[in-house]
């Protein structure tokens, strides 16, 4: 896995690159650290950069630094595209309401900009050993499950994968057994979102993960953060808004809202490391 | 596998059409000629001379007529005839909405209750009163307000003017001499039930719209943008006249009947604007100026609170609604003073 950590030497960013450190030592990532500092800002700014670049090293993780000046956000988001990156490490802030109206926010600037998974380091930062896999328990999901297994896996983490039923009913003939059901409900009766599920926990089983499968119902956003807290999870993991044609514009972008919201690390899942993409089909010589 | 639906055939829409326009007017034009006669009966045994009995009378009214749209036309030709002056006729058509979402309520309960008690599927009814008396309340003060500050009270409308006076011409002669054979209060009930007939006819006459066809295919399953849905609802009820049927567009989306909450609240919020679309015809072929402000009040203050909800405070709002939706549903004491709310305060308003 190649892992790009990013700091501008504030501390949010400086959190971020411990954080990814122990991703990337875990992972036995090969690790870019791009420190982009402002014109005129000092030096010193950089050196939590080199401590965990030596770090790293002393391990044997190997390690490039690269130096910088601009904006955080855009100096990451041409880096980012620079490198086949299979992850992107950086720090949120965690603005609020006005003040990120007028500031924007780094780090979903370059969630929505960079070709690669960012993980964005916010709030409180534990081990990362409680995985929340939002699952909209279809296929763009399996694609953030094995992601999360692959993490998981690595760090020695649990993962639980969460879907949220927010649908109502609509027509006297609707299929309300679903509506109320739990995972294991939904599972034994075989309906979309348990075959979906039961996929996913023969995958994490596969990968030799620890895993469950909880359903939540309300409103989709809420539920997430809902569970995030009361689960007390280390990350929250997501799936990118990805979507083709006009839909681009008319779905909400649920990643977004998460991260913006989120009081703990949320990791965007946009593409699969390139070790785990499925290779393709060999040709048979008869 | 997806329902086949069964095409209509092209000429029958036309004549539903054309058969809901004509009785929609005859039946303005009888409920106007007969609203005089209403008066001694809206005003001296049912006491309705302010305005929380009109809106309790227009939230009952819709319960017994199944449907809001005629009682909110019936508001709109009793102002006319003077029967009811305009804060009145405001009120009675805020009942009119809230009338028409307790239907929804009403029917969702007798389903449940054949049903063995299935209380999900009340979530449709309870959501639909719950976002319809939220904005209403707002709706009711502000428009109360902005018709005792003389907004709009004397708008000028020589086009609309011009074509009721065009429909009068051959309307008078048929209502004279209906007039000469019933009672007033009779032709208003006659006319009452033709509007219902019309608008059960305006719905046959609809085209279906093939929404699985477009971007919006998605929409039970994929979480829309709170402004799309919004304007959706706006758009496809504009088109439909009907809140009840654009949302029941959605259902064929959805093979199990489904839709997200974050989907259908702003969709019925853009609804419920121009859902009063059909009672500005009707006030336009009044021909009365009066009427017409009072509903273009209306729709101007649903929209004034509910484009600053969507676009500044939706977050909040979807909370405090699927909140308020969970509580109801989460047990029968607190449904049963949900229902016994929605039922017994409008006969409470009229007693007043």
């Amino acid at each position: 896995m190649r892992v790009l950590l990013c700091t501008n030497g504030s501390p949010h960013t400086v959190r971020a690159l411990q954080t990814g450190s122990r991703v990337a030592q875990a992972t036995a990532a090969t690790v870019d650290i791009l420190v982009v500092l402002k014109d005129g800002q000092e030096e010193q700014a950089a050196l939590p950069a080199q401590a965990v670049a030596s770090d790293l090293e002393a391990i044997g993780v190997p390690v490039t630094l690269l130096h910088r000046s601009g904006r955080l956000a855009e100096e990451v988001v041409r880096q980012a595209r620079a490198a086949p990156y299979d992850l992107v490490v950086i720090g949120s802030r965690g603005r609020r309401g006005l003040v990120r109206l007028i500031l924007g926010s780094v780090a979903l600037h370059v969630t929505e900009h960079v070709p690669a998974s960012v993980l964005v380091v916010k709030g409180r930062v534990g081990e990362l050993k409680k995985l929340l896999v939002c699952s909209a328990a279809g296929p763009a999901s399996e694609l953030t499950t094995r992601f999360a297994s692959h993490l998981a896996r690595a760090l020695g983490a649990s993962v639980t994968l969460l879907h949220v039923m927010s649908q109502l009913p609509l027509a006297e003939e609707a299929v309300l057994e679903d509506l109320e059901a739990s995972a294991a409900a939904l599972i034994q009766r075989g309906s979309r979102e348990g075959v979906h599920l039961a996929q996913m926990l023969a995958l994490l089983e596969a990968e030799g993960v620890a895993g469950r499968a909880i359903v939540r119902h309300g409103l989709v956003l809420d539920e997430i953060l809902e569970e995030g807290r009361e689960g007390d999870y280390d990350l929250l993991v997501t799936g990118a808004h990805i979507t083709p044609g006009l839909n681009a514009w008319l779905v909400d972008d649920l990643s977004a809202d998460i991260l913006l919201a989120a009081d703990r690390p949320v990791l965007v899942v946009r593409q699969l490391p390139a070790k785990l993409e499925p290779q393709p089909a060999q040709n048979q010589v008869g | 596998m997806g329902e086949v639906q069964r095409r209509k055939p092209l000429w029958r829409q036309l004549a539903n059409g054309l058969s809901g326009l004509a009785l929609f007017v005859i039946s303005l034009g009888l409920m106007k000629e007969g609203a005089g006669g209403l008066a001694p009966l809206l005003q001296g045994h049912l006491e309705i001379r302010n305005v929380a009995d009109s809106l309790g009378f227009g939230w009952l009214m819709a319960c017994l007529v199944l449907s809001g749209s005629p009682v909110a036309a019936a508001a709109v030709a009793l102002l006319s005839s003077h029967v009811l002056y305009p804060a009145q006729a405001f009120a009675m058509i805020t009942g009119s909405r809230m009338g028409a979402s307790s239907v929804v309520l009403l029917v969702g309960f007798i389903y449940a209750l054949r049903q063995h008690e299935r209380w999900t599927a009340l979530t449709a009814g309870v959501l639909s009163l719950l976002l319809t008396s939220s904005i209403q309340a707002m709706v009711l003060p502000l428009g109360l307000e902005l018709i005792r500050r003389g907004w709009l009270s004397n708008p000028s409308l020589p086009v609309l003017e011009g074509a009721a006076i065009g429909v009068n011409r051959f309307l008078d002669p048929v209502l004279h001499f209906l007039a000469a054979l019933f009672p007033n209060w009779m032709l208003f009930v006659g006319g009452v039930g033709l509007i219902t007939l019309s608008f059960h006819l305006f719905d046959q006459a609809l085209p279906s719209l093939p929404l699985q066809k477009t971007d919006f295919g998605q929409i039970p399953r994929l979480v829309y943008r709170p402004e799309v849905m919004f304007l959706m609802g706006l758009v496809v009820t504009f088109l439909t006249l009907s809140v009840s049927v654009s949302v029941g567009l959605l259902v064929p989306l959805s093979t199990r009947r489904y839709i997200r909450r974050e989907n259908i609240i702003p969709y019925i919020l853009g609804a419920n604007i121009s859902t009063l679309v059909d009672t500005l015809a009707a006030a336009a072929l009044l021909g009365d100026p009066r009427a017409v402000s009072v509903v273009v009040i209306h729709m101007l203050c649903a929209a004034m609170i509910s484009l600053p909800l969507i676009l500044l405070a939706y977050r909040p709002y979807e909370r405090l609604i699927s909140n308020s939706l969970e509580w109801i549903t989460r047990s029968r004491r607190n449904f049963a003073v949900f229902l016994g709310v929605a039922f017994l305060l409008p006969v409470f308003l009229i007693l007043l």
